[in-house]
């Protein structure tokens, strides 16, 4: 494109409206006149300055701009997009993209994790008790801060950073591409009946990856109302930290109840349903929310479908690490630090012989079994809010801690991996887990409040304790809700 | 030793607490209870002078029967409410029934100027249905200051009418400009609308349903005695004359012709189809209408059918040339013209 200045010349166009016979000049007259016009127009006067300016603009590019032919790229770019959008293809696309981009999360993390695990926990943490050991530091340092902050901490970069560092990229590259906004488009019909936006499809995807993530992916709805109705739903993704619990759990007692050639199937649909059930969620979640409390808040449409490009990879694979990766990482291990402490210390601090963590299950048991759960599980959830990923340690650690079993664990305080599915399962049969607890533990891992990383999150994007409130603790209450149903149900039919 | 219940000091103290308690001015309970009713008393005389107002505007005779059904109260209650109004010098009777003293009539004035603009806020800044905001404006115009009805409206831009096309008073009156019944009009006569009653609620509603809005502008085709015939943004619509009664119209002065004849929703163009913008429905208001603007959608564009998504809406269109996907409730407001 080429402009040429010179021939732009002196606007025109703007040209007054005829003037008003009002010959005696003061001010009282003149603001009359200004009155009595103003109630003459049937049309606003702003919008007949934009319409004003656009006119000026325009005339200004027809004389001045000269475009080379773009006709092969446009052309292109309808071909994808008829492609895209179409009827037929359209929803297999997308479906076959983000089950790729999900598969190669979760599979491919598993390699880097161990890894990083294997050194993190294999090594510095034999090696940081050695130092402790050799420098005699007292037990309940060398426990606070190695077992329980440096441990925390190294968890949550182990298990965070490999799905990050691979979805966030991934993502990236399909929004660089121009892909994402086609989604939005091809999805918003189905959006549109639940009262939110098309593009709270791509703020869920994200939340699929991180609902941290998936919440500051929301910028991207310029509607308020909508905007809020999608941070507030984000949760209802099962974000990267909750994937790993899910498959756990649904191997060791739903993959248990078939045979054994049908124990994947069996176990993966189980995952797949509760994800599912995630998305039916957001959109009950969305529906209620538009008609309740979010009424009265501004919502508009606008989707812009950008032209297609190829995407720079490099730079987006840099921008995805820094902003995004990095960014929730260094959240993540914030908040995870403190947590560490707090979970050293509630299985250390004993009261009159019993420890803060076994006085707390014990009273939280009975309400715990109410729903289905037992006092460990909802224990772990309170102390392992900065991170869902650090949930499962320490429900073994405090499993391990109440049951008595003996041979199994580090100590108190200290979150381990048994090493195997077998013996994770060994474990959990000790602490008196039934089916039951599994299939609600699963259903209360997909709602119940976001992690503390998210909370602030939606603090930080909304700048409101009200919509925080409501989005951390609306989750939790269906959980309780869903969880007791199912508890009661079952027990009246098993 | 002796209890502290049998010392007379003890129960002096808890008593004196007590009353503390109930009656701690703007706290206790009677304080509030007060103030409750005085809130409660506040808004029956605002809506009574409302009432009055009006319909002296429209030289209706008011009478304590219309009244205490204006504020729905019993025929007796109504009395009071009057009395108390009279000795308050709001109201006075006159030679043809309860006329307002000027001081009724400022402060009609101002829960009227309160109603319109707050019904105007609610249209322009938030996204509340149509059908909410009278019930809304009727609760919150009793509890704003003049001082905060102006700084409302200096907020909004000094508005001249509300949503529904009534004048917004200032401190020197109304000024409605004149019009008349949609079912006084002739037939082939271009006219804007500029009123939809909204007293009762249920023919608003209706007016609304049926996609009537103030600035629409219509042109009349047929009158018989069971509905009017008319053309407004590119539909042909028919109203039953009882419900036409509560539409006020204006003949169209400068009409420049490209509201009627060929305009037409944007929503009826098929795919690879051009036209050109001619208008923004006035039904498309605040933020939503901002939006368009800022997209380039005004008078003059040129915009093409590019694809429908799967499920036909949105539609994308190709506006200056970029995609930009609309929703077809979105589309219906947009008026083009074919080229």
């Amino acid at each position: 494109m080429t402009v040429d200045v010179s021939s732009a010349g002196m606007p025109s166009g703007l040209s007054p409206r005829q003037p008003q016979p009002n010959p005696p000049v003061n001010a009282d007259s003149i603001l009359a006149s200004v009155d009595a016009f103003r109630r003459e127009m049937t049309t606003d006067i702003h919008e007949e300055w934009v319409e004003a300016i656009y006119g000026e603009a325009s005339r200004l590019a027809e004389r001045s701009v000269t475009r080379p032919d773009q006709k092969a790229r446009f052309d292109l770019d309808r071909t994808i997009d008829r492609a895209v959008t179409s009827r037929w293809l359209g929803f297999p696309i997308m479906l076959i993209l983000f089950t790729f981009i999900l598969w190669l999360t979760i599979s491919g993390a598993n390699v880097p994790s161990q890894m990083i695990a294997n050194v993190l926990l294999g090594m510095v943490h034999p090696w940081l008790k050695g130092v402790a050991a050799a420098i005699s530091m007292p037990w309940w340092l060398d426990g606070l801060l190695i077992d329980g902050v440096y441990l925390a901490t190294a968890w949550v970069v182990s298990v965070m950073l490999p799905p990050m560092a691979i979805f966030f990229p991934l993502f990236t590259l399909l929004e660089d591409l121009g892909y994402l906004p086609r989604v939005a488009f091809n999805l918003d019909a189905i959006f549109r009946k639940a009262g939110a936006h098309g593009k709270q499809s791509m703020s869920m995807m994200m939340g699929f990856g991180c609902n941290a993530a998936g919440v500051i992916a929301t910028r991207i709805i310029d509607s308020p109302r909508e905007r809020l109705i999608a941070i507030i739903t984000n949760n209802f993704a099962l974000c990267n930290g909750r994937w790993p619990t899910q498959i756990l759990i649904a191997t060791i007692f739903v993959g248990g109840l078939v045979p054994a050639q049908l124990a994947g199937l069996i176990s993966a649909s189980a995952v797949v349903g509760i994800a599912l059930l995630g998305v039916l969620l957001t959109f009950v979640v969305s529906w209620a929310l538009s008609r309740t409390v979010l009424k009265g808040e501004v919502s508009t449409f606008s989707l812009e479908l950008p032209p297609y490009r190829p995407p720079r990879v490099l730079q987006t694979i840099y921008t995805s690490l820094i902003d995004r990766t990095i960014y929730v990482l260094w959240r993540a291990i914030v908040f995870a630090a403190p947590a560490g402490a707090v979970i050293w210390l509630v299985a250390n601090i004993h009261i009159g012989g019993p420890s803060i963590a076994e006085w707390m299950i014990q009273w939280m048991n009975p309400f715990g079994l109410l729903l289905g759960l037992n006092g460990v599980i909802l224990l772990a959830y309170i102390v392992a809010i900065p991170a869902n990923e650090i949930v499962i340690p320490t429900i073994l650690m405090l499993t391990v801690l109440t049951a008595g079993v003996s041979g199994a664990g580090e100590g108190a305080g200290v979150m381990f991996d048994p090493g195997s599915t077998n013996a994770t399962a060994a474990l959990f049969t000790a602490g008196g887990w039934t089916l039951l607890t599994a299939v609600n533990l699963m259903l209360f891992s997909l709602m119940h409040n976001p992690c503390s990383t998210t909370i602030y999150t939606i603090y930080k994007e909304t700048g409101s304790v009200k919509w925080t409130a409501l989005a951390s603790l609306m989750p939790v209450a269906m959980g309780f809700v869903v969880t007791f149903t199912v508890a009661q149900v079952w027990r009246l039919f098993a | 030793m002796e209890s502290i219940f049998s010392q007379p000091l003890f129960w002096v103290f808890v008593f004196a607490l007590l009353f503390a308690a109930a009656f701690w001015p703007g706290r206790g309970p009677f304080w509030r209870r007060l103030q409750k009713n005085q809130r409660q008393q506040r808004v029956l005389i605002e809506d009574g002078l409302k009432h009055v107002y009006t319909f002296r505007q429209r030289e209706i005779p008011v009478t304590v029967e219309s009244l205490a059904g204006a504020v729905e109260l019993n025929r007796s209650q109504a009395s009071e409410l009057i009395a108390e109004m009279e000795e308050s010098a709001l109201l006075h009777y006159g030679e043809s029934g309860l006329e307002l003293t000027p001081k009724g009539e400022a402060l009609a004035l101002h829960v009227v100027r309160a109603h319109r603009l707050w019904e105007t806020h609610l249209a322009d800044t938030t996204g509340l249905a149509p059908t909410d905001w009278h019930s809304q404006a009727d609760r919150k115009e009793h509890s704003l200051s003049p001082a905060e009805v102006d700084a409302l409206a200096a907020s909004l831009g000094h508005p001249v009418f509300d949503p529904h096309g009534d004048p917004i008073p200032t401190e020197k009156g109304v000024d409605a400009p004149p019009s008349f019944a949609l079912t006084e009009a002739k037939p082939n006569q271009t006219l804007r609308i500029v009123h939809l009653e909204d007293e009762p609620p249920v023919v608003f509603a209706q007016l609304v349903a049926e996609g009537l809005h103030p600035g629409m502008a219509i042109q009349l085709i047929e009158k018989t005695d069971q509905f009017l015939h008319f053309v407004g943004e590119g539909e042909e619509r028919r109203l039953a004359p009882q419900l036409a009664a509560n539409v006020s119209v204006r003949p169209v002065r400068n009409h420049n012709g490209v509201m009627l004849g060929g305009a037409q929703p944007l929503n009826s163009l098929r795919v690879g189809e051009e036209a050109k913008v001619v208008a923004v429905s006035r039904a498309c208001r605040g933020p939503e209408r901002r939006r368009l603007m800022d997209l380039g959608i005004l008078p003059g564009a040129a915009i093409e059918v590019a694809m429908p998504s799967p499920m036909n809406d949105p539609v994308a269109y190709r506006v200056r040339d970029t995609l930009i996907a609309l929703r077809n409730d979105q589309a219906q407001m947009i008026l083009i013209e074919r080229t």
